[in-house]
C-alpha cells in the first residue's frame, strides 16, 4: 500500500527524535451504507477514508498523531513532532522489517466492490417485506445495510510489517409494532467478517421475522415488575452482560492502571466454578475476528476465566509494558483516527451442561430475558446496567406472560459469582462496542444462564414471589 | 489537488453525467488531546484531518459520496458513486440544492485568544487538574482519566446554485474521572466542562466537584422499591433529554418514529416547561450561523410554556409540512447524509434554586446520574428504565447516598409531572448536539431497589 522504505524512514524518525518504539498504521477503507424506511430506499452513501496514524512510545508514555495528508514530507514531520513531544533522549534509528507473511484465516468470496447497489437493495427489500407482513400490528420497518473493505498496513520499529484486508457486512432490521398510541420495537442485526456471501449462508428473512415477532410480542406485554429475583438470560446477544459487566474490566486499559475491580486477581476465584470464558479473535469469519490486531500482532484465543478462576487479561502493547505482559493480539481501533488500546474481539462464556429446558424448569419465579439490548458499565466499581428487549416472567418452572421495560442492574464481580446454572446452547451475537479507541465490531456470546438474584427495574410495582 | 480544482472538476463531470444540481461540503479539523496520569503526560494526540462530501440530484433523487483523499480517482469516484447511489433511491421528495437564505446571522465561533494558548499551558492545566483532584481528599486513590482537548474546525459548503458559505470555530473541553476508596469500598465520579475561554476553566472547582461527588457516594445503599418524588439534577435531566432528542425531529414524525406525531400545537408538558434549540448560543460547541443545507440558523422555542410549537426541520421535512425549515439540517460528518437534529438544545431555566427544589421535594430522591441511556430508553415509546445514583432526602435534608436503583417512567408522562424547574442550567457531554437542562422536580417516578 505504501513503499517499505518510506515507512521505514518515518519509523526511524520516531526513534531518532526520542521514541523507544514507533508504530505506523495506514488505512484505506471503502464503505457503503444504505437505508430503507417504510419500503422506500431513502439514503445511499459510499466513500473512501484514507489516513495514517503514527504512535510513539517512551517508557509508559505515548504520543499519537494522525493525518490524511499522506505525503513523504508531511509523514516525516508528523513523526518527528510526535517523537519530540515525548521529551526523551534516544539515539537509535535503525528499523529492519521482517517478512510479515501470514495465512489469511478469514476467506472472502464476494468482495463488496463486485456487486452493484441493486443487489443490496434486493436484500433489504426481502427483509422489509418479511418483517412488514409478519403481523398487522407491524406499523413501520427500518433497514440499514452496511459493508466495508478496509485495507491496512501496520509496521513498527520491532520490525513487523504486515498488510491485511478486512471485509465486513451487516444488516440491521428494526420493526416497530403499534397499538393505539403505544409503540414497541424489535431489533436484529446479523453481521460477519465476511463478504456478501454472508447473505447466501443465512436466510435474512428469518432475522426479519424474528425482529417483527419481538416487536409484536412486546406491544402486547405488560410492564415488568421490579425487585430482586432470579434472572435467566438466554444465549447469543445475552452475552452482552458478560461483555459489559466483566469483559471491560479484563481489558488491560483498565487493569494496567489498577482502576479495574479485577486488577491483581490472576489465579483467584472471581466467578462461579460453572463459568469459563474466552476472548477469541481467531474464529473464522466471525464479526469480531481479524488476522492481526491493529498493532500488527496475530489475534489469539485467550482464556480469561477457567472454572471461575481468573487466568488472563486482554492486553495491548502499551498497557503490556505497564503490566509486564505480552500482547494478546487485543490492540484495536475504530480507524486511523484513534490510537489502539486493549479491546474485546469475540468474547463469550463457554457452554455448560444444563439444557435450556432444565434451567427454566428449575426456576420457580423469575425473569427470563430472551433478548438483551445494550448496556454500560463503570469500570471502577463494576456497576452495570442492561436493557431487556424481550422478557417473560417465569412461574413454577414455566415461561409465563411477556413483560416490557425491564432493566437489569448489578455489580459485575457479584453477578459472576451468582451464576448458578449454565446451559449447553452457546451462540454469539453481533454488536458495536464503544470505548477509548472508538466504536468497533465485537461479538458477545454465552449459552443460556441463570443468575440466582439480580435487581430488576421496571415500571410496575414490586414483584410478588408468591403470586400463583 | 486543491479544493478549488476538485470542485471545478467534480461539478463539470457531474454536469456531463446528467446531474441537475450538485454540492460539495467539506470539513477539516485540527485537534490536540492531552491525557495526564500520575503527573506525566501519558497520552498525547495531535490530529489533522478532513474530508469532502459530494451530493447531487439525479432524476430528482439525491445521491451521496465522500472521500478523504483527493487523488486522481477521487473526482470520478465521488461522481460515479453518487450517481449509483441516487439511482436506487425510491424517495421522490427531496431537499433541493439550496440557493441561500436572504440573510445570515452574525456568529463568530472562533476565539484567537483560545487559539493562542500554548501546548505547555494546556499541559500545565491538565496536570493541575489531576493534582488538585489527588490533593482534594486522602481517600482519592487515583484519577483514572484526566484529559484536555483543544480543537479547531472549518466547514465549507459550495453548490451549483452559487451558494458559497464557510465558517470556522474552536473550543476546548476537559474531563476527569476520580476513584475514591474508603475501607475497601470504591466509588467514582466524572466531571466534564467545555469552554471557549481557557481562563474560565477552573481546575480546582472541577476537581473538588468530582471528588465531592465520589466521596458523597461512599456508603451508598439501595432504597425500597416504590414511587418517589424525584429531583433529576441538571446533568441527569440533560442526559435524559439527550436520549429523547430525536422525538422533536420532523423526519422521525413523518416516519412514525416519534411519539410527538399529531401533537403539534398541543399542551404536551406542564406549563413551566420551555425547550429551546439555539444554534447561535454563545460558546455552544455546535453553534453555527448556517445549517448543513446552507439555511440560515435561528433560535426557536420547540416547547413554549408546555405547548409543542414546532418540530425541527430541514428543507425536505419542511416542504412536506408546508412550513419553513427551522435550519436544523445536520450532517454528523462528511461521511453522513443530511438529516435533522438539534444544535444546542435545552430546557429553559425556571426560577427555583437547587436548595429551594430540595425544600420543595421535602422527602424523596435526588438523582445525580443516569446510566446506560443509550440502551435503557425507548425513543419510540418514550419509556425509560435506567440505573441511577443519587441521594435520599428526608424533610428537606440530604440524609444518605443511594446506588443500585433503577428509575423508570415515560418521557412524555414525565413532562406533565414536572412540579418545579431549577435555575441551574448545565450542559452534558456533547454527542453531535449539546444538550442541557436545569434540575427538574418530578412527581412520582418508579424506583426499583431492594
Amino acid at each position: 500500500m505504501l513503499d517499505r522504505n518510506l515507512v521505514g524512514d518515518v519509523l526511524a524518525e520516531t526513534l531518532r527524535f526520542g521514541g523507544d518504539y514507533g508504530e505506523f498504521f495506514l488505512e484505506d477503507r471503502y464503505s457503503t451504507r444504505l437505508g430503507l424506511v417504510g419500503g422506500k430506499v431513502e439514503t445511499g452513501i459510499s466513500g473512501r477514508e484514507y489516513g495514517v496514524g503514527i504512535r510513539v512510545f517512551a517508557g509508559y508514555n505515548s504520543v499519537y498523531a494522525y493525518t490524511n495528508q499522506v505525503t513523504r514530507e508531511n509523514l516525516l514531520t508528523v513523526a518527528r513532532d510526535a517523537a519530540q513531544a515525548l521529551n526523551n533522549q534516544n539515539s537509535s534509528d535503525t528499523v529492519r522489517f521482517r517478512h510479515g507473511e501470514f495465512e489469511n484465516q478469514h476467506p472472502i468470496r464476494i468482495y463488496p466492490e463486485s456487486k452493484d447497489q441493486r443487489y443490496r437493495v434486493e436484500l433489504m427489500r426481502t427483509a422489509y417485506h418479511e418483517a412488514k407482513t409478519y403481523n398487522e400490528l407491524i406499523e413501520q420497518v427500518r433497514i440499514r445495510f452496511m459493508d466495508e473493505d478496509q485495507k491496512v498496513l501496520i509496521a513498527n520499529t520491532d520490525g513487523d510489517f504486515v498488510e491485511d484486508r478486512r471485509v465486513r457486512t451487516r444488516m440491521a432490521i428494526e420493526a416497530i409494532a403499534a397499538k393505539g398510541s403505544e409503540k414497541q420495537s424489535g431489533f436484529y442485526g446479523p453481521g460477519a467478517h465476511m463478504g456478501l456471501e454472508f447473505y447466501d449462508r443465512i436466510d435474512i428473512s428469518d432475522y426479519a421475522r424474528e425482529a417483527a415477532r419481538i416487536a409484536v410480542t412486546m406491544i402486547q406485554a405488560d410492564q415488568c415488575p421490579s425487585g430482586r429475583f432470579p434472572v435467566i438470560i438466554d444465549n447469543e446477544f445475552g452475552g452482552v452482560i458478560f461483555h459489559e459487566a466483566c469483559g471491560h474490566g479484563l481489558e488491560a486499559s483498565s487493569v494496567a492502571k489498577k482502576t479495574s475491580v479485577f486488577a491483581d486477581k490472576l489465579g483467584e476465584q472471581i466467578a462461579s466454578p460453572l463459568v469459563t470464558a474466552w476472548d477469541d479473535g481467531t474464529i473464522v469469519n466471525a464479526w469480531g475476528s481479524q488476522n492481526v490486531d491493529d498493532e500488527g500482532t496475530p489475534t489469539q484465543r485467550t482464556l480469561l476465566i477457567d472454572k471461575g478462576i481468573l487466568r488472563g487479561y486482554m492486553v495491548d502493547k502499551l498497557n503490556g509494558r505497564r503490566m509486564n505482559m505480552h500482547s494478546t493480539g487485543s490492540g484495536r481501533r475504530q480507524s486511523y483516527k484513534f490510537a489502539p488500546t486493549s479491546r474485546m474481539s469475540n468474547t463469550f462464556i463457554d457452554a455448560g451442561e444444563s439444557t435450556p429446558e432444565q434451567i427454566i424448569a428449575n426456576t420457580e419465579y423469575g425473569l427470563y430475558a430472551r433478548y438483551m439490548g445494550g448496556g454500560s458499565v463503570n469500570p471502577a466499581t463494576g456497576e452495570f446496567n442492561f436493557a431487556v428487549n424481550e422478557g417473560y416472567m417465569v412461574r413454577n418452572g414455566k415461561i409465563a406472560e411477556p413483560v416490557r421495560g425491564a432493566t437489569l442492574i448489578g455489580r459485575g464481580a457479584e453477578v459472576l459469582k451468582q451464576i448458578d446454572m449454565v446451559g449447553n446452547n452457546l451462540a454469539l451475537g453481533q454488536g458495536m462496542c464503544g470505548a477509548a479507541s472508538g466504536s468497533i465490531p465485537a461479538n458477545v456470546g454465552q449459552p443460556m444462564l441463570r443468575v440466582s438474584e439480580m435487581t430488576v427495574g421496571g415500571r410496575k410495582g414490586k414483584g410478588d414471589r408468591h403470586e400463583a | 489537488m486543491k479544493l478549488d480544482e476538485f470542485k471545478n472538476k467534480t461539478f463539470a463531470m457531474a454536469k456531463d453525467k446528467g446531474f441537475d444540481a450538485v454540492e460539495l461540503y467539506n470539513q477539516s479539523a485540527n485537534q490536540v488531546q492531552i491525557k495526564v496520569f500520575q503527573g506525566q503526560v501519558d497520552d498525547f494526540a495531535r490530529a489533522d484531518t478532513g474530508g469532502y462530501s459530494f451530493r447531487g440530484l439525479f432524476n430528482g433523487r439525491m445521491g451521496y459520496a465522500f472521500t478523504e483523499i483527493l487523488d486522481g480517482e477521487a473526482v470520478s469516484m465521488v461522481v460515479e458513486d453518487a450517481k449509483a447511489n441516487a439511482l436506487i433511491i425510491d424517495e421522490t421528495e427531496q431537499s433541493p440544492i439550496f440557493g441561500g437564505s436572504e440573510k445570515y446571522p452574525q456568529y463568530d465561533g472562533y476565539s484567537p485568544e483560545l487559539a493562542a494558548v500554548s501546548t505547555e499551558d494546556q499541559i500545565d492545566f491538565t496536570r493541575e487538574l489531576e493534582a488538585k483532584a489527588l490533593a482534594a481528599d486522602k481517600r482519592v486513590k487515583t484519577v483514572s482519566n484526566c484529559a484536555f482537548v483543544y480543537g479547531e474546525s472549518k466547514t465549507g459548503l459550495v453548490n451549483s446554485r452559487r451558494l458559497e458559505l464557510s465558517q470556522k470555530g474552536n473550543g476546548c473541553y476537559c474531563w476527569l474521572s476520580v476513584v475514591v476508596v474508603d475501607q475497601g469500598e470504591t466509588r467514582s465520579a466524572f466531571k466534564f466542562k467545555s469552554e471557549r475561554d481557557f481562563a474560565a476553566l477552573d481546575a480546582n472547582a472541577l476537581a473538588e466537584e468530582a471528588v465531592g461527588e465520589a466521596i458523597g457516594q461512599l456508603g451508598a445503599n439501595s432504597v425500597a422499591s416504590g414511587a418517589y418524588p424525584v429531583i433529576l439534577r441538571n446533568q441527569a435531566a440533560a442526559s435524559l433529554l439527550a436520549a429523547f432528542a430525536g422525538i422533536f425531529s420532523a423526519e422521525n414524525v413523518h416516519k412514525n418514529f416519534s411519539l410527538l406525531k399529531g401533537k403539534l400545537g398541543r399542551q404536551i408538558a406542564n406549563s413551566q416547561i420551555t425547550i429551546i434549540d439555539d444554534p447561535l448560543l454563545p460558546d455552544g460547541l455546535y453553534s453555527t450561523p448556517f445549517d448543513a443545507e446552507g439555511v440560515a440558523a435561528r433560535r426557536k422555542a420547540i416547547v413554549n410554556d408546555g405547548t409543542l410549537e414546532t418540530y425541527l426541520h430541514n428543507l425536505k421535512s419542511a416542504a412536506r409540512d408546508k412550513v419553513e425549515s427551522t435550519g436544523n439540517a445536520v450532517k454528523h460528518s462528511y461521511k453522513s447524509e443530511v438529516s435533522v437534529a438539534p444544535t444546542n438544545l435545552f430546557f429553559q431555566n425556571g426560577g427555583a434554586g437547587f436548595d429551594q427544589l430540595v425544600q420543595t421535594l421535602d422527602s424523596g430522591l435526588i438523582i445525580t446520574e443516569l446510566q446506560g441511556t443509550h440502551a435503557g430508553t425507548n425513543p419510540v415509546s418514550g419509556d425509560f428504565s435506567l440505573a441511577a445514583n443519587g441521594y435520599l432526602v428526608n424533610k428537606g435534608e440530604i440524609v444518605s447516598p443511594v446506588d443500585q436503583i433503577t428509575v423508570a417512567g415515560n418521557f412524555l408522562e414525565m413532562f406533565h409531572n414536572v412540579e418545579a424547574v431549577g435555575n441551574d442550567l448545565d450542559f452534558g457531554l456533547p454527542g453531535g448536539s449539546m444538550i442541557g437542562s436545569p434540575s427538574l422536580l418530578i412527581n412520582g417516578l418508579a424506583i426499583a431497589g431492594k
